[in-house]
């Protein structure tokens, strides 16, 4: 028994709350996918249920070949075959994932806009060289203007980003200029982010779009449009409005809960909410109301992306990653789990029922049954907290006994911005990427990989992404994280300059030149625009080539759930990134889509897909294609050192 | 700042006296200002200086580079 619980997670602190859980009956992600089978046809994407005649299924046959008589046997009711049912699957999910990281960043600019007209008075301007650096990329003026004037000329651009029809979108001109052309040979380039969502969702339609490259072609758009688009305009404003973030120490895992104070997590994806809480919860009014009732105060805690973003702004520790949402509330040391959008399991509400904790939804359009609404505001934001807040105080009383908070916590270090990285390695004066390509160069640094994405309930519970990473930095790969990937390293210990005993000499001797982890935390899933900026410095800044195509990297999403981890997946792939996913792969049903995907595009994009659920081996399929890299680069050889001196100097200077 | 100084030995001599490490000992606080390094920069001008100086490859024409590179390949 004990063995099979070890399996679903390397974490302690979530092995101990399954086990509580199970002695308390309570029902949650674990069990549920013991009892929940995969769907064995809709994980290969041969499923179409887009119209009535339907839902038809297509899968490929097992255990033997098919004959071509067979394969044109294989289509739906309406002659749709198996490769545009799984392409057009495919294109939803990235419609999906792109529609998600475009709805939180146009509520964002939303609340930018709001805050730079004045209407919002609690939310400012916080970081003004954000500010101006954007200004400067859209060509607004700057001059004697105000802050908030300025604001307000970025965040009326930004937003018709949107709903732009024609041209291209604003921040594609970051790219290095070669992946520009490439973006404009393919017709790849996005004209407006709901317009590819929209376009993605007719293509896919009953009767629309047939040719399954075509429908590919327009996933590679759709997902441009998230991340040189909606993503990236949302990390750029909230950096603006919360801060870029610099290194930040804190803690990570379900042990950060306070057995005497009330506990409150903040679970979701937009910070808007967040950082008005983590304000409010200093008040001495609300502290002071929160001893009256027992309490020795107020503990906020965040979970998943929510808690990345008031991590690496305020330091504010996480309560744990996505698969252990439902675990906090097993601790029942949890007085409010207060939610937004994206990545909310519904099986809170039942969790919860089992406990004192309230599930507290706060976006209208993510309500749950069982749950208690209480809304948003950014117009009145302070009070709207503070009435969030004293429910779940009001909610202390209510704790039983049956308490326990695992003793398991770490310290981790997140807020590694491009900005940040930057100015780490070249200082004040100079910031530069220039000594990360120069330990590229000299192969003290072997590569660059972005492991980011979910967790998943399908595989062992952050065994994949940090035995993984653990295997890239002893290859002396540096590690680039957000989301619930970093979450899991954080819990493992990776992500502190200690963490270089794990490293390669190499790495390790730069980290401990520089000072940083071997593994850099770089945010939530929304900002994977953060890695697409640094990858793009590093091009800028010479030795590497001419395309982030060039360079020797590679990126993973090993624990992979949601639709949005495909469009970061797609859109880094039509960057010129080679990126692995492991836990199942969605088109496996068909195999010409399979290899458009994981061959063909290398070809057109310089990137490609690859499936590869064993993280050993993924990580060496990312090591091979950075030597591969390197070797193109011609920098795969140690160089004999030769140490000029004047005359030579002056000889080299003649030629 | 209080010097720690400690003996030590050199070779072909006696030992001599140095003085010890002087950097702040311990981990940094949950959630303290150690990393934060942006409000250094104070003025709007130092601001859209560093934005010239760190992230020229997009706002200044003075670098070199995969795009600009010193001697055209």
């Amino acid at each position: 028994m004990a063995e099979e619980k070890e399996t679903k997670s390397i974490d302690q602190a979530t092995i101990e709350m399954i086990e509580k859980a199970d002695q308390d009956g309570v029902r949650m992600v674990f069990s549920r996918a013991e009892t929940t089978k995969a769907c064995p046809i809709g994980v290969e994407g041969s499923c179409c249920s887009n119209c009535a005649m339907g839902p038809c299924r297509v899968p490929l046959p097992k255990g033997k070949e098919e004959t071509p008589e067979e394969k044109k046997k294989r289509a739906g009711v309406c002659g749709a075959t198996a490769e545009t049912i799984t392409a057009r699957n495919f294109l939803r999910k990235i419609a999906a994932g792109a529609a998600a990281h475009g709805d939180h960043g146009r509520r964002v600019a939303e609340a930018f806009l709001l805050a730079a007209n004045g209407e919002s008075p609690e939310f400012q301007i916080k970081d003004e060289q954000k500010l101006l650096q954007l200004a400067l990329d859209l060509g607004i003026d700057i001059g004697d203007r105000s802050n908030n004037e300025i604001a307000t000329d970025i965040g009326e651009t930004l937003i018709k980003e949107f709903g732009k029809q024609k041209g291209e979108l604003l921040f594609l001109k970051r790219a290095p200029l070669k992946r520009q052309e490439i973006w404009r040979e393919q017709g790849v380039a996005p004209r407006g982010i709901d317009r590819e969502v929209v376009e993605a969702m007719h293509r896919t339609h009953m009767g629309v779009d047939q040719d399954y490259q075509n429908l590919l072609h327009q996933g590679a758009r759709t997902a441009l449009a998230d991340g040189w688009g909606g993503s990236m305009i949302t990390t750029e404003l909230q950096d603006i409005l919360f801060g870029t973030p610099s290194p930040v120490f804190s803690q990570i895992n379900l042990g950060v809960l306070k057995p005497d104070e009330v506990n409150v997590i903040i679970h979701g994806h937009e910070p808007q909410l967040a950082e008005m809480v983590a304000v409010v919860a200093q008040d001495p009014e609300l502290v002071a109301y929160a001893k009256s009732k027992g309490a020795k105060g107020i503990n906020l805690a965040g979970m998943c992306c929510t808690a990345n973003e008031i991590l690496m702004r305020h330091g504010i520790p996480v309560a744990g990653d996505f698969l252990q949402q439902e675990l906090a509330i097993v601790t029942g040391a949890v007085e409010a789990m207060v939610v937004d959008v994206q990545c909310i399991m519904q099986g809170l509400a039942d969790v919860a029922s089992c406990f004192h904790t309230k599930i507290i939804t706060t976006d209208p359009r993510a309500k749950m049954e069982g749950a208690t609404h209480m809304e948003f505001n950014d117009r009145n934001a302070t009070e709207s907290a503070k009435v969030i807040l004293r429910a779940a105080i009001d909610n202390f009383p209510n704790r039983s006994q049956n308490v326990r908070i695992p003793d398991n916590r770490t310290g981790l270090i997140a807020g590694f911005s491009h900005e940040t990285i930057n100015y780490l390695l070249g200082g004040m004066f100079r910031a530069s990427y220039r000594p990360l390509n120069d330990n590229i160069i000299n192969g003290r640094i072997r590569g660059v990989a972005g492991v980011v994405g979910c967790s998943n309930a399908r595989v062992t519970h952050d065994d994949i992404h940090v035995t993984m990473v653990k295997e890239l930095i002893k290859s002396d790969v540096l590690v680039l994280q957000t989301g619930c990937a970093a979450m899991a390293c954080g819990k493992a210990g990776l992500l502190v300059p200690e963490a270089a005993k794990y490293a390669g000499e190499g790495l390790a001797s730069v980290c401990e030149a520089v000072g940083i982890p071997p593994v850099l935390h770089l945010g939530a899933c929304i900002d994977n625009s953060r890695i697409l900026i640094a990858a793009t410095a590093m091009v800028k800044d010479g030795g590497l080539g001419d395309d982030i195509s060039d360079l020797p990297a590679a990126g993973a999403a090993p624990e992979w759930m949601s639709e949005k981890a495909l469009t970061i997946g797609q859109y880094f792939v039509s960057s010129g990134v080679f990126t692995i996913f492991g836990v199942n792969w969605p088109t496996l049903g068909s195999k010409e889509v399979t290899d458009f995907l994981f061959k063909d595009m290398e070809k057109l994009y310089g990137g490609k897909w690859a499936f590869e659920p064993d993280p050993i081996q993924a990580a060496k399929l990312m090591i091979e294609h950075i030597d591969m890299k390197r070797k193109a680069l011609g920098i795969n050889k140690a160089r004999e050192r030769v140490l000029y001196d004047m005359e030579m100097r002056r000889e080299l200077e003649s030629v | 700042m209080d010097y720690k100084v400690e003996e030590k030995s050199a070779p072909g001599r006696n030992k001599v006296e140095v003085l010890g490490a002087t950097f702040e000992a311990g981990k940094p606080e949950i959630g303290g200002e150690d990393g934060r390094w942006r409000q250094k920069l104070d003025t709007r001008e130092e601001k859209l200086k560093y934005l010239q100086t760190g992230e020229r490859y997009w706002y200044s024409k003075e670098w070199f580079g995969s795009e600009k590179r010193k001697n055209p390949a």
